[in-house]
């Protein structure tokens, strides 16, 4: 029999629950203007929320949490057993961070131990996005606000209910145990998601209409390396490294050692290239003491640097950063003003031939 | 599962050895066998204060044990050199690229050192030594602050003097006592009739100060680029390219380097800082 790829149900009270009696699942949960993820309890009498945009807290903290116990002395450290865990209401932009990560932490002969324990044992429940917000600009770096690949499961809303799809093999085996729960999508079901997919992606490239560059962003940001961008866009900065802890793809640790009451450990914890002596080793020296060498660093990083090693950016285009943090830097006005230096540039070296 | 990249393997400082003032050499065994190549360096431990990169001094060919030639400089180096013999230490690695010694082969090799940058290129000189007869020559130029700043006196003034197919020459930024050879920085005994410079290979390590300007002086000798080989210090936490304080551009210098020709990251921002 062929497995099941696509179905309806009506309500998502009943399909989480489903999820919910094989494993833990975390769902969206509106805290003031955002979206946080917090674990469903079946037993609630209010319906779970259909996260319309993705959510604040990026899913690196699944996967990579902001601090864990690396290695203990003297005797080794076994990765914790992780039990299966579902998470629901994740985007296009934060399956293409995922993806991202994945290239970093399971590296062939590098695999982060702690990374693959739980990456193996999560199960990917994504959901269409129906009303981008206002610093969203993924269709700017190959994004849209629907997934069509990488998940294990993906929801759509439609008017009548919700069409519920699976990727991968872990999908295709939850929808044939719980079949009973769904029916077959109808027709102008489909036609609606089409429909309302549609209009998503086109108010996301209304929103971001501004953005259009003259080279790709990795040549923009490789050609305009010596401009003074960087230094005029930190003045707002105040190092709150908010810009890289939100960021879904930002993945800096730190390395730190503790004593404990009868034991060494080494804790790996998330930093933040923003920061001052980041980078600075025994005897002072510092490649980067000055802020807008800090700020250049982190976005050639994410999208030149990361490009040439990995062939894609390590920019999904979600806003995170741009809603986080407390000074003003907007990476889009930065990406607007380096291009418009590419185009200076351009200029004055016809001119210069002419 | 693969082995959890964080684990150390644990060891224990056999030796400790006053080298200069504010550098000494600590023989570590790791509890089980370690091969490195020259060049590649290590994370060492000291258990629940800190972990921080060295390239062994010692030549790869000893496997049991290597030699970590530390100079004082900051918080965790400071800890390291009140350790004694005995003391419980972590190692994790090799990590890194070390030189590419098979290239070398046939060439003149060319090294320029400073202060505590012997350490890693003695264990270059032993490796390159070990085959002698594979190089053109072995030319050496190293400085120090002072005479007694030099690491490695023994075999410095004794055998590596009396080497076939090795030249080497010292200076010393300030002489004292009874220092009768050249003063000046190693930059003032480069020559450019040191090497056939079309059929060398150069090697820089030192503090940041002296590798930039003996890299310039090579240059203005008229050595290209790709065959300067500088081993760059940077902050390398994880050692294996991820935690992302080492980086250089695009380069992890733990992964990609710390050995890099100066063709590869001359147009980075801020190499020397």
């Amino acid at each position: 029999m062929r497995k099941m790829e696509k179905v309806f149900i009506s309500k998502l009270k009943p399909f989480l629950d489903a999820v919910a009696e094989q494993m833990d699942i975390y769902v969206p949960k509106k805290s003031g203007q955002h979206y946080v993820f917090s674990r469903y309890d079946p037993s609630a009498s209010s319906e779970v929320e259909f996260n319309n945009i993705r959510a604040c807290m990026p899913v690196k903290e699944f996967l990579f949490p902001l601090r864990e116990l690396a290695a203990v002395f003297p005797e080794s450290l076994e990765p914790e057993d992780i039990k299966p865990f579902a998470v629901f209401g994740l985007k296009d932009c934060d399956l293409r961070s995922i993806e991202i990560l994945d290239k970093v932490f399971l590296e062939d002969e590098f695999e982060d131990p702690f990374y693959v324990a739980r990456r193996q044992k999560m199960f990917i429940i994504s959901s269409d996005c129906f009303e981008p917000g206002e610093s969203c600009f993924c269709n700017v770096l190959d994004g849209q606000p629907y997934a069509e690949s990488g998940f294990d499961l993906n929801v759509s809303q439609v008017k009548n209910g919700f069409i519920v799809e699976a990727d991968s093999q872990k999908g295709r085996d939850f929808l044939d145990k719980n079949s009973n729960l769904f029916t077959e999508v109808p027709e102008s079901a489909l036609n609606e998601r089409d429909k309302i997919r549609a209009e998503t992606k086109k108010k996301l490239q209304e929103n971001n209409a501004e953005l259009k560059f003259d080279a790709t962003i990795r040549d923009i940001m490789t050609e305009t390396q010596d401009c003074d961008v960087y230094d005029e866009e930190a003045k707002t900065c105040v190092e709150c490294q908010a810009c890289t802890r939100v960021c879904p793809t930002c993945h800096c640790f730190y390395l730190y050692d503790t004593k404990q009451k009868d034991y060494f450990g080494k804790m790996k914890m998330w930093d933040s290239c923003m920061r001052l002596t980041y980078a600075q080793v025994a005897g002072g020296a510092n490649p980067r003491k000055v802020l807008g060498e800090r700020l250049k660093h982190r976005l050639m990083h994410k999208l030149a640097y990361f490009f040439d090693r990995y062939g894609v950016n390590m920019c999904v285009g979600c806003g995170r950063c741009v809603d986080a943090e407390a000074g003003d830097i907007d990476i889009r006005r930065v990406l607007k003003k380096l291009n418009q230096e590419l185009k200076g540039k351009g200029r004055k070296e016809a001119k210069a031939t002419k | 599962m693969n082995r959890n990249l964080y684990q150390p393997v644990n060891g224990e400082i056999t030796e400790v050895i006053d080298e200069s003032p504010t550098i000494k050499t600590f023989v570590v065994v790791p509890e089980e066998k370690m091969k490195f190549k020259t060049g590649q360096f290590v994370e060492l431990t000291l258990p629940g204060e800190g972990e921080a990169p060295f390239t062994p001094s010692s030549s790869p060919a000893v496997t049991d044990q290597m030699d970590i030639t530390i100079m004082k400089a900051g918080r965790m180096t400071g800890q390291l050199h009140s350790c004694r013999k005995g003391q419980k230490v972590g190692i994790r690695g090799p990590y890194g690229n070390g030189y590419p010694i098979d290239d070398f082969v046939g060439k003149e090799i060319y090294i320029v050192g400073g202060g505590v940058g012997l350490a890693p290129i003695r264990s270059l000189f032993l490796t390159l030594v070990d085959r002698i007869k594979d190089f053109e020559t072995v030319v050496c130029r190293y400085g120090a602050k002072t005479p007694e700043d030099f690491i490695y006196k023994n075999t410095l003034f004794g055998s590596w003097q009396k080497i076939d197919g090795v030249d080497l020459r010292l200076t010393v930024d300030k002489a004292n006592g009874q220092w009768k050879d050249n003063v000046g920085v190693v930059t003032t005994i480069l020559k450019p009739d040191d090497v056939d410079i079309k059929n060398a290979a150069a090697v820089v390590c030192g503090p940041p100060i002296m590798m930039k300007f003996a890299t310039l002086k090579l240059l203005e000798f008229g050595f290209a680029a790709k065959d300067i080989y500088l081993s760059m210090e940077k902050n390398m936490s994880c050692g294996f390219g991820k935690c992302g304080h080492c980086m250089i551009g695009k380069y992890y210098v733990c992964k990609d380097g710390p050995v890099f020709t100066y063709e590869q990251i001359k147009d980075y921002p801020n190499i020397w800082d």
